[in-house]
């Protein structure tokens, strides 16, 4: 009888469709590379300098974020795995891009 | 649906671009009026940040659909009759044909050779 509880006690395995992650992974791929080159695009409108800059893109991250979980609704875990790596994978590679885009429309717009 | 996202991706697209035209601008002036530069205008940053956010909320929208992950999902909305459906099993002639009532029995092999002399 204690075994059966023990049993019980486990979490039941999911199987998740690899398609699907893919699928998820792809779109949530292309929506933090936008967002990187838009917002960089915005912090050289907006001329922003050093660290101003870097909050910046921690906010436009937060935002894309809590973005991301309004259109998955309550019910977010029939779409993501973990709302937390959602949140912070891919967050240096999109750094990249956006430090790119950043330099290069703030130099169009304030230096030039 | 989805083209009013992509209407809603050009106009802050053009929006961003305007901010910008309206910063460089104002860089302009105050280097014409020899003035120091502190910060921009709040219109100018409002317009910004405002059409950066109608641009990623458009973007997340086309960008694609979001499919459940679970495996049995998708296998749920299988219906019966799609699952019975093997095309590798269709039979389009057998011998129940011979039982109809206007059956006319097919011509012997030899005939059937000299159908072009």
């Amino acid at each position: 009888m204690s075994v059966v509880k023990l049993k019980d006690n486990k979490p039941e395995p999911v199987a998740y469709s690899d398609a699907a992650l893919r699928n998820n992974a792809v779109v949530v791929e292309y929506c933090r590379t936008s967002m990187a080159a838009l917002s960089g695009s915005t912090a050289g409108v907006l001329g922003l300098t050093g660290l101003n800059g870097f909050a910046f893109y921690v906010f436009s991250v937060v935002v894309l974020w809590v973005m991301f979980m309004i259109k998955a609704g309550p019910n977010w875990h029939k779409y993501y795995v973990s709302r937390q790596s959602l949140l912070t994978s891919g967050f240096f590679g999109a750094l990249f891009t956006y430090v790119l885009f950043w330099t290069f429309i703030y130099g169009m717009v304030h230096v030039y | 649906m989805a083209s009013f996202h992509k209407i809603i991706v050009i106009v802050g697209f053009i929006s961003l671009f305007h901010s910008a035209f309206s910063a460089a601008q104002h860089r302009s002036y105050l280097r014409i009026t020899s003035q120091e530069f502190t910060t921009l205008p709040l219109d100018i940053v409002v317009q910004a940040v405002s059409s950066l956010f109608a641009v990623m909320w458009g973007v997340l929208n086309v960008a694609g659909n979001l499919r459940e992950i679970r495996a049995a999902a998708e296998l749920n909305n299988i219906k019966w009759e799609t699952q019975r459906n093997l095309p590798s099993f269709y039979i389009f002639n057998h011998r129940g044909r011979a039982l109809a009532y206007d059956y006319i029995p097919s011509a012997g092999k030899a005939e059937l050779e000299n159908l072009d002399s």
